[in-house]
């Protein structure tokens, strides 16, 4: 339960509210998510006037502050359509005004589609006090330790790459059981990540060429059995996808 | 803490605690547009504009909306009369929605029309998909989102300045649509298909219609509904937009496990809370046995309930009653609660359910059985249904096909949840206001549980926010109620979305064995029914409410279908046996269709098996076994629901006609078994598919289902209608005033409508069993002939005194005799004499009730039917499936439908849409799963993926008309039959796709990638 609201004008009025041992403190970007589940008493820090709102092109680095919508994001003509898609995929209109990009990372689970394609593109968090700059893949399995204390205010992924999203799904807009998104840079780095499954996507290949990266999927899900979805399901559509996904891109 | 909220321009200064959020807030000020649909921001009713753009209130804290603009519903337009005050009337979106049917229930119209503001602000000349995506946001069980899209396209097209086609305007039919013999004229009411939009600013659908509609003038009309103006303006019309002073919030314990005594239960923390004004458990209420279906009396089905219990049934089952000052008080009564439970073994399989030692539900003395219940068996209700010789059918079978097929439990998931409001009125009666499909059912079924006399109970039923058979159910007024009396105050109880699913009914699930007979026929190389024989296994959960009357159905209505042919025709071989098992699940219960979706499921998944290893047309081989006009239906001397049976002739089936239009419009001719279109270019691991499933349902319940109406004439010619028929949001006010408006002679706008409540409208039996526009209908066409017989006699004595006026003023002699009320016509509000003279609607009010011989003119009608004449439909997909994955996309839907005449093509359409849309879910994506301890998988619509707005196929509804003789406008039902067929024909479709079975629905993209797979083998 909420027993706290604040609504800071710095960030580091809001770090200091969140660094309280006394009362446990959360940041919330547009709080879409934070309305579930949440039982035990929490305040929470409203980041709406901290103006960490800004997309940012930096070379090519495409730089977003943790408030960024994903309407805003959706919205910003420096992205490829892949990553917009998985955009529209994550969350309906009404919820893309609010939800923040800092947020859905935080609040994702393993079916998320856009968290998939942020993951695939080696995604960059700039988390404060500390200025520490993490990685996607390191910080999504230890979300909540990361965050002790913490702020997410800079989200960084790469421009200059191509993205591809494939998944399965009951319907075209219900969550995916099995989700791949595949990023290529000019370099050649061809970097895999897959969703539907568990509390987090993970990245399962990260090479200089795509050789393996299927068979790398299918080993991946080896174990990716719930109540969704058999393992042996995954494994086989995990592999097909990324088969296909690299194929696109090599069409480019 | 006190926050500004700016809404509509205007500033509130508000106390609030931190976690309350915007929606609740709202709410409380006042702006109950806003609506609750639950708690997770997925359906979207919650929907306002924050600084312009659309935000779901229920996931925001009202402390974050403040500094920034919030608009709801009620800043977008208003009724344009107002007496003297000029109104600028209802914003165009507004109008446009009311304009193009688009609203049905109306519980997420303000939602969608706030998020079509939105959009049109933004973009004055959307696209299709655009729409689509704004609409994203907000869930809507009722339309298929079809006419909602069109309203946005036509209001965009106005306020553009472009001139767009009336609603309802007829355009010439196309080539290849003419009449046929028997079907009189055509009207085609489609639009070429001149844009890429797959859907288009015309709303109406495609109809053949009968001769006999071609002279009315209100029936048969696309007339807007009634309520629509309310709904759009997001008036407080739903059961919880009422503030009561001093209202206390109900709130129920609910049980952790599956199966368990309630060993002690201490309260005491809970009364100690401050703000908890009452705690109930078992011990404090009276222990009397019911059953929370809402049906007639008799209970077709045993008594096994209690309000309280000390024994818990399921996950989720009730275990104490709280009502304090607040959600948030009474949330933490609920968890101050003490309770000791003793665990017993759960019952969570139906294979075993009868079997010896397996653990036992009900072991409670006043158990009271219905019919072959055993409770000691766990048994609900047992069918065994007989009809010709089926083993000497059998026998004379050169072929004998057998399968087993499964259905899922899939829930209604109307948008606005139950909810209810109860208290004591200034006479100490208790006023039961609750978003129920079955008021005069709630009264009698609660009076005793309650321990008042019926008459001191008045149920008051004000719009409904869907209810899909979920609310024929006495399911949380007696909660309510039972605070009411402890408190001696007004109580809210409205369910969370969460209780939505653990805790109130859902679709039966069931196991079912089909086997049929096949001989073929030397003279035509068709096959022929010989018998057949269906075997259901059906799961009731905790409760046996509709265990009975729901599977009976499911043989019922889908093995009546196939009758044979040649002598098999004349004399069907078919049996029906069920058993309805009770285990520790949530209770199964009424859900739109009622058993018949998932007897369609079993036995047209079965017929294209026959037809494919016979290898038939499958069409054919339907058409010649199937049920035929002027036969006899051949349940109707073996079973009706549970009462006595008596023969009933089918009297119209439009089946082969619908079977001509909808192959004509989903193409089949060129798709089915066409290899090349199969196939699509550059996508080798794509296959396309096209199925069919024939269905037919049922209109009421024949000697049992009973409406009534009354209608009184007022001063101006307007007349109100009081009908104690249930509008759940499908229409039924508005056809029912259509009705009556024909009769009389008036425009639908003459007809004030108020439906229901307990204390002022007649009985009705309620919104189910596709009854209302064919039984309340044909009791207001009485009940209006009654008027319309009185204000001729009115208009004759006005003309008649006319005349014997003049004679005496002048001394003329007038040669014709005294008119009388026979000679009279009533035509547009007004009654003509032979020669042409009339007397307007509001002369002839004055007259009654102020100048001569003063009386009410009204008249009271009520009808009970001998029949229950079926609609007929066939039932098209089109889908195309990933053979690699599995994935299956439906693509395209089409339904012809034969619902006799169509009285509003608007309302009934979009009963097709969105019926199609429910069952596209039940094809593909909607199933509510348990794990091994009783605890389901689906709790909010993230897991329970319900179709949005921006993932629908193309639909396609055509209306094949026949006039049945049985009713004064020859209607039949239309409201379940469009929820019938779609998950059979996606499967059909899918093995026309890639050539394999899937025999359980949801048909999900593993299940087709692992038969794929054992068929490589």
């Amino acid at each position: 339960m909420i027993i706290e609201y604040h609504r800071p004008n710095t960030v580091e009025e809001a770090l200091k509210l969140i660094a309280r041992k006394d009362v446990q403190t959360k940041p919330i970007g547009g709080g879409t998510a934070f309305s579930r589940n949440q039982e035990d008493p929490v305040a929470v820090v409203d980041l709406q006037d901290l103006d960490i709102n800004q997309i940012k092109d930096r070379g090519t680095i495409l730089e977003l502050g943790a408030t960024v919508t994903l309407q805003d994001l959706l919205e910003a003509t420096n992205i490829f359509p892949e990553l917009k898609q998985t955009i529209l995929h994550e969350a309906t209109y009404n919820l893309r005004q609010v939800a923040s990009i800092a947020g859905t990372l935080v609040a994702a689970n393993g079916r998320s589609p856009f968290v998939v394609a942020l993951l695939a593109m080696d995604t960059q968090l700039i988390i404060k006090p500390d200025e520490k700059i993490i990685g996607l893949g390191d910080f999504l399995p230890l979300r909540s330790d990361w965050l002790k204390g913490r702020l997410i205010v800079d989200i960084r992924f790469p421009k200059n790459v191509a993205l591809k999203y494939e998944y399965v799904a009951r319907s075209p807009a219900d969550q995916p059981i099995v989700s791949v998104a595949v990023c290529r840079w000019p370099s050649g780095r061809i970097r895999v990540a897959l969703g539907g499954f568990g509390d987090a996507p993970m990245c399962v290949f990260d090479g200089t060429e795509s050789g393996g990266a299927e068979l790398a999927a299918k080993n991946a899900y080896s174990h990716a059995e719930d109540e969704w979805a058999s393992a042996d399901y995954r494994q086989e559509v995990a592999s097909i996808l990324t088969s296909r996904a690299i194929s696109r891109l090599a069409k480019k | 803490m006190e926050i500004v909220l700016k809404v509509n321009e205007v500033e509130h200064t508000v106390n609030i605690k931190a976690s309350e959020h915007l929606l609740k807030v709202l709410r409380s000020l006042g702006y109950f547009g806003v609506k609750h649909g639950c708690e997770t921001g997925e359906c979207g009713a919650c929907t306002v504009l924050l600084d312009g753009k659309p935000v779901n209130s229920c996931v925001m804290l009202a402390a974050q909306a403040e500094g920034h603009q919030i608009e709801t519903i009620e800043n977008v337009g208003t009724h344009p009369e107002k007496g003297w005050k000029t109104s600028a009337g209802l914003h165009v979106i507004q109008q446009s929605f009311v304009d193009s049917g688009a609203i049905q229930c109306g519980y997420c119209t303000p939602a969608q029309v706030l998020a079509a503001k939105e959009l049109l602000a933004r973009v004055p000349n959307p696209t299709e998909s655009q729409i689509r995506d704004a609409l994203s946001g907000v869930l809507c069980r009722c339309t298929g989102y079809l006419k909602p899209v069109q309203a946005v396209l036509r209001a965009a097209a106005i306020l553009r300045g472009e001139d767009i086609d009336p609603v309802g305007k007829a355009i010439p039919a196309p080539p290849g649509w003419s009449p046929s013999e028997d079907a009189g004229g055509i009207r085609d009411e489609t639009i070429p298909d001149s844009a890429d939009l797959l859907t288009r600013t015309r709303v109406m659908p495609q109809i053949q219609v009968t001769p006999e509609t071609e002279a009315w003038t209100s029936v048969g009309k696309a007339e807007p509904k009634v309520d629509a103006f309310k709904l759009v303006q997001g008036k407080p019309a739903f059961a919880a937009d009422l503030d009561k002073r001093g209202m206390l919030i109900a709130k129920v314990l609910r049980s952790p496990h599956a199966h368990a005594l309630i060993k002690s239960i201490d309260t005491q923390k809970a009364l100690e809370l401050p703000g908890v004004a009452a705690v109930l458990t078992w011990n404090d209420l009276p222990r009397v046995a019911y059953s929370t279906a809402g049906q007639s009396d008799p209970i077709p089905g045993p008594l096994d309930s209690f309000s309280l219990d000390y024994k818990v049934r399921f996950v989720g089952d009730r275990v104490a009653f709280v009502a304090a000052e607040t959600e948030e008080i009474a949330e933490r009564a609920l968890d101050l609660i003490d309770v000791e439970y003793e665990i017993l073994p759960a019952l969570l399989d139906t294979s075993v359910a009868m079997q010896p030692g397996a653990p036992i539900l009900h072991d409670e003395p006043e158990y009271v059985n219905f019919a072959d219940s055993d409770p000691k068996r766990n048994l609900a209700a047992e069918i065994r249904i007989d009809i010709g010789n089926v083993e000497k059918g059998f026998a004379e079978a050169d072929q004998i096909f057998e399968g087993i097929y499964e259905v899922p439990k899939v829930q209604q998931a109307h948008i606005e949840p139950h909810v209810v409001v109860t208290y004591w009125d200034e006479d100490d009666r208790l006023v039961i206001r609750t978003s129920t499909q079955v008021p005069f059912h709630v009264r009698r079924q609660l009076a005793p549980v309650l321990n008042l006399p019926l008459k001191r109970i008045r149920v008051i039923k004000p719009r409904i926010g869907g209810g899909f058979g979920g609310k024929q159910e006495v399911l949380i007024e007696d909660v309510a109620a039972h605070l009411t009396i402890a408190t001696g105050r007004p109580v809210l109880f409205e369910y969370t979305r969460e209780e939505e699913f653990t805790a109130s009914r859902a679709r039966h699930p069931m196991r079912i064995h089909m086997k049929t007979g096949i001989k073929l026929d030397p003279q035509d190389g068709n096959a022929i029914i010989t018998a057949s024989e269906m075997y259901a296994l059906s799961d009731t959960g905790a409760y046996g409410c509709h265990a009975l009357t729901v599977t009976g159905n499911t043989g019922h209505k889908s093995m009546a279908l196939y009758v044979g042919d040649r002598q098999y025709r004349e004399s069907p071989n078919i049996r029906f046996y069920a058993d309805i098992v009770y285990t520790n699940h949530s209770p199964a219960g009424a859900y739109r269709g009622y058993g018949v979706p998932q007897g369609f499921w079993a036995v047209e998944r079965h017929m294209e098996k026959i037809a494919q290893q016979l290898d038939l047309d499958p069409l054919e081989f339907r058409l010649k076994n199937a049920l035929r006009a002027g036969e006899l239906h051949p349940f109707s001397t073996a079973w009706s629901e549970g009462r006595k049976p008596r023969p009933e002739t089918i009297e119209t089936c439009g089946l082969e006609e619908c079977v001509r239009r909808g192959k004509s419009a989903i193409g089949w001719e060129h798709k089915y078994g066409n290899e090349s279109w199969h196939r699509i270019e550059k996508k080798p691991y794509l296959r396309r598919g096209i199925g069919v499933a024939l269905v037919m349902q049922g209109t009421a319940i024949p000697y049992l289902d009973m409406g009534g109406a009354s209608i009184k004439m007022n001063d101006d010619g307007s007349f109100n209608l009081l009908i104690g028929a249930t509008d759940l949001g499908t229409g039924s006010d508005t056809v029912l005033a259509q009705m009556a408006s024909e009769v009389l002679g008036v425009r639908i706008e003459d007809m004030i409508v108020y439906s229901s409540d307990t204390d002022f409208t007649p009985f009705d039996k309620g919104a189910y069993a596709s009854s209302t526009t064919y039984i309340s209908g044909a009791a207001v066409v009485n009940a209006a002939q009654q008027v319309a017989e009185l204000i001729k006699k009115r208009a004759a004595l006005m003309f008649n005194e006319k005349i014997l006026e003049m004679e005496n003023e002048d001394g003329r002699d007038f040669d014709n005799p005294a008119l009388m009320p026979q000679d009279i016509r009533l035509i547009d509000r007004k009654a003509y004499s032979p020669d042409g003279q009339f007397v307007t609607f509001s002369e002839i009010g004055h007259h009654s009730l102020h100048h001569a011989d003063q009386e009410q003119i009204m008249g009271v009608g009520s009808y009970m039917s001998k029949v229950a004449p079926p609609p007929f439909a066939a039932q098209f997909a089109e889908v195309t499936i990933d053979v690699e994955t599995g994935q299956v996309v439906v693509d395209k839907l089409v339904m012809a439908v034969d619902s006799g005449v169509i009285v509003n093509p608007l309302t009934a359409s979009g009963q097709v849409e969105g019926g199609m849309t429910q069952a596209l879910g039940y094809a593909v994506c909607e199933e509510m799963r348990y794990d091994d301890s009783g605890v389901l998988r689906e709790r909010d619509f993230r897991d329970y993926h319900i179709f949005m707005a921006h993932e629908m196929p193309e639909l396609t509804t055509i209306f094949v008309e026949t006039f049945e003789p049985t009713h004064p406008f020859g209607v039949k039902a239309v409201a379940e039959i469009p929820i019938d067929g779609v998950a059979p024909a996606v499967g059909n479709a899918i093995f026309d796709a890639c050539s394999v079975h899937i025999d359980s629905n949801p048909i999900s993209p593993e299940m087709i990638w692992q038969a794929l797979r054992e068929s490589d083998k």
